[in-house]
Order: structure tokens, then C-alpha cells, then sequence
């Protein structure tokens, strides 16, 4: 099995986690088995952490985290193999009250996925505190990204994880799959052969893979609300060789050469608000 | 408006799905609740449910829609998010934008991206 050892981060941005990432997958061959080494890091966000938990658990690969600085954070977190029912996720919470768990979203499950998605969401805007508008403001986004693995990914499980840093006074989420993709959905729905780059193109432009005419919200709705409303730190959708990193009022389209998500990484920052918000603005 | 008629079949949504309606897939398990009973009048009781994404307000319309010739359905105690989703969803849904937005990033290779953005 391959090694790998997760290389630090050079600072506490979400592009920084984003370049370990890369570095961690370069080069890997699809479903690769790999050993996780992360002995090096001195802290992690879920941008890093819950794409590393969804490849061990969709590839039974295995990781190292007995000499890691993190360990702790690690076990609180249920990395690798997070939690997948409600009872479970209660007694994290009471146990570990600030880290809430990594949380995989079983299809199957219906209204028990669906409930277990709601606590995961509750738990997140009460951290953000009372502030009018916050609820709407964090469900729109999770819950259009959640349902989208659901819709498209032709996978049974998400992932999903979030982590809120109270020194820095800022949220971060990340909603992983380790389905098709965007470019293999366009191709097997609409019969489009697309890049993953202009995949994930017209996945913003709103062309949906499904018929319906009022389709096709659900990506760039969360991207405006995430940026515009909560006035997001930064916004970045990765699937297959490609990518979409939304910060600092500047958006590009990325190519990731030599690296190969099988499936969605979406992951974005968001500061605890200060006042109320509104996205009816937003809705369409 | 909700059914005022005794012969009517009440189903408490965040009972039987959650107090936050995320997944339109979820809407499937509704729909059968709705078919197996075999009253005209339904009302989809909505308290304490906190949030509903604009997917499954588009797939609770469309399955109203479905069921119109069998069933009678009504949306009762919707909180002010919830009535405003479901609103927006049915207005588009008659009406819908045809405008597509302004997206015309900058295209470049991550490692450029990194020079650029961590140096």
C-alpha cells in the first residue's frame, strides 16, 4: 500500500488547505489503495480532513494518525469513519460539545439521512449564534449541495463536516461524494462530452442535467448565498481534474493537472455573522 | 387554508421526514404516505419545520401537482421561510427566468493559481 504523508498546510486559508490537497492526491491512480501519514500536521480543516474520510471509506484505504500532533482533534472528529446515525451524533455532541463529527448522509436511510442532515445543520447555526436570517442563510447552501449528491452523484452516501474556530471567528464546511462527477453526469444524462473544466462551467451557467425548465439552481444559488449574504471567506467546487475557487471577489476556473477527484469536493468558509441576513434576494 | 371538512387526513411533516426538508428525494416517502390513505382532503401540517430548500419546495409543487386529480392538498402552519421558498418555487415555476447569468471566470492551471494567490 502506498504511503502517503499529508503535507502541511503553508498557512490557515482555504487555498493553502487546497494545495495540500492537490499535493495529497497527485499522481494517485483511480481507487488507489494508500496509507494516510499524518504526522506532519499541526492542524487541518474540513477542506483537508473530509475528502481524505471519503476516500478511506470508499476505498478501504487506511491512515497513520498514532504520531500525529492531531490525534486527539482526530478521534473527537470520528476520523476516519465517522458516524452515520442519529444516536450516534447526539452523543458526540454531548460528549465533545465544540467538534461536531464527520457525518455520512446515507441515501437509503430517507427520513432518518434527512433528520440526521437537519441536526448537523442545527448545530451549525447555533454556533453561528441568533442572528435573524442565519438559519436560512446556512441550510440554503448545505442542503442544495447535500441533495445534489443525491440527484446526480448515483452514489449511496456524502459526506459532510464542519468546523467552526472560535479564535478566528469563522465556519468551515466542506460536502464531499465519490460519485461520477459533473463532466460523466453531463455526458450520461445529456449526452454532452464535456471537459471537467467546462462541466463544472455549465453547471454554473445553470444548465442542469435534468429537463425540467426550473432546474439548475441549486449550485450557483449556494455559491451567491455563501459569498454575497454571508459574505463568505472563499467558495471552491472541485470535481475530477477541475475546479471552481470563488475568494476575494475573484473567481477562476482551475485545472488540476495530474489529479483525479472521482466525484465533488465542495467546500467554503463563512464568518460568524455580525447582523441579520437576508437571501430572499437570492432565491429564484 | 387548511380542510375544514372532519373527513381529512392531517400528516405532520417534520414528524415524518425532519424539521429541516433538505433532500427532494425525501418528498417520494411523503407522496406514498399521501397515496395510501384513501381521504380526499390532506393537509401537509408544516410546524416546526424550520427550512425547506428550494428542491424540495420544487418537488412537494410538483407532487401537488401529480396528485391534484386524486387528492386535495393543503399547506397549513408554514412559518414565514418556508411560505417564502414555496412562494418563489411556485412563481418560477409559472413564470420561470429565462435570463441565464453573467459567469466568465479567469481559466488557469493550479499551480499558476498557487504562485499567484500563496507567494
Amino acid at each position: 500500500m502506498k504511503k502517503i504523508i499529508i503535507p502541511k498546510p503553508q498557512n490557515d486559508s482555504l487555498v493553502a488547505q487546497l494545495e495540500s490537497l492537490y499535493r495529497t492526491f497527485i499522481n494517485i491512480r483511480p481507487r488507489e489503495n494508500l496509507n494516510f501519514d499524518l504526522s506532519s500536521l499541526a492542524w487541518v480543516c474540513p477542506l483537508l480532513i473530509l475528502p481524505i474520510s471519503a476516500y478511506i471509506n470508499n476505498t478501504q484505504s487506511d491512515c497513520e494518525i498514532n504520531n500525529s500532533p492531531i490525534k486527539s482533534y482526530l478521534e473527537r472528529i470520528a476520523f476516519p469513519g465517522g458516524i452515520d446515525s442519529i444516536s450516534l451524533f447526539q452523543q458526540r455532541i454531548q460528549k465533545h460539545k465544540s467538534f461536531i463529527p464527520i457525518s455520512i448522509l446515507k441515501k437509503d436511510a430517507g427520513s432518518s439521512r434527512e433528520r440526521l442532515e437537519a441536526l448537523f445543520e442545527e448545530k451549525i447555526y447555533n454556533i453561528l449564534g441568533n442572528v435573524s436570517g442565519a438559519q436560512s442563510a446556512v441550510c440554503y447552501p448545505i442542503a442544495e449541495l447535500v441533495t445534489n449528491i443525491f440527484e446526480h452523484s448515483k452514489k449511496d452516501a456524502g459526506f459532510i463536516f464542519g468546523q467552526f474556530y472560535p479564535a478566528k471567528n469563522y465556519l468551515d464546511i466542506c460536502i464531499v461524494d465519490c460519485g461520477r462527477g459533473f463532466a460523466t453526469t453531463y455526458k450520461e444524462e445529456k449526452r454532452l462530452k464535456l471537459s471537467d473544466i467546462d462541466a463544472i462551467f455549465e453547471a454554473m451557467k445553470g444548465n442542469s442535467v435534468k429537463p425540467d425548465k426550473e432546474r439548475g439552481y441549486g449550485i450557483r444559488t449556494s455559491k451567491k448565498i455563501i459569498c454575497d449574504v454571508l459574505k463568505g471567506g472563499g467558495f471552491i467546487l472541485i470535481s475530477g481534474s477541475a475546479g471552481l475557487v470563488a475568494a476575494a471577489k475573484k473567481e477562476r476556473l482551475v485545472s488540476f493537472p495530474n489529479f483525479y477527484w472521482q466525484g465533488a469536493i465542495i467546500a467554503y468558509r463563512i464568518p460568524k455573522p455580525l447582523g441579520p441576513l437576508d437571501i430572499s434576494p437570492f432565491l429564484e | 387554508m387548511a380542510n375544514t371538512k372532519k373527513s381529512y387526513k392531517k400528516i405532520t411533516i417534520s414528524r415524518l421526514l425532519a424539521p429541516i426538508i433538505s433532500s427532494r428525494d425525501v418528498v417520494t416517502i411523503l407522496e406514498k404516505t399521501i397515496e395510501k390513505t384513501n381521504i380526499k382532503l390532506v393537509d401537509l401540517d408544516f410546524s416546526d419545520v424550520k427550512f425547506i430548500s428550494r428542491s424540495a419546495a420544487h418537488a412537494l409543487l410538483l407532487m401537488r401537482e401529480r396528485l391534484q386529480a386524486k387528492k386535495d392538498i393543503s399547506f397549513i402552519n408554514t412559518n414565514e421561510d418556508v411560505a417564502n421558498m414555496l412562494r418563489v418555487v411556485a412563481a418560477n415555476r409559472i413564470i420561470p427566468k429565462k435570463q441565464k447569468p453573467e459567469f466568465n471566470p479567469k481559466r488557469i492551471n493550479i499551480n499558476s493559481f498557487f504562485k499567484e494567490v500563496l507567494t
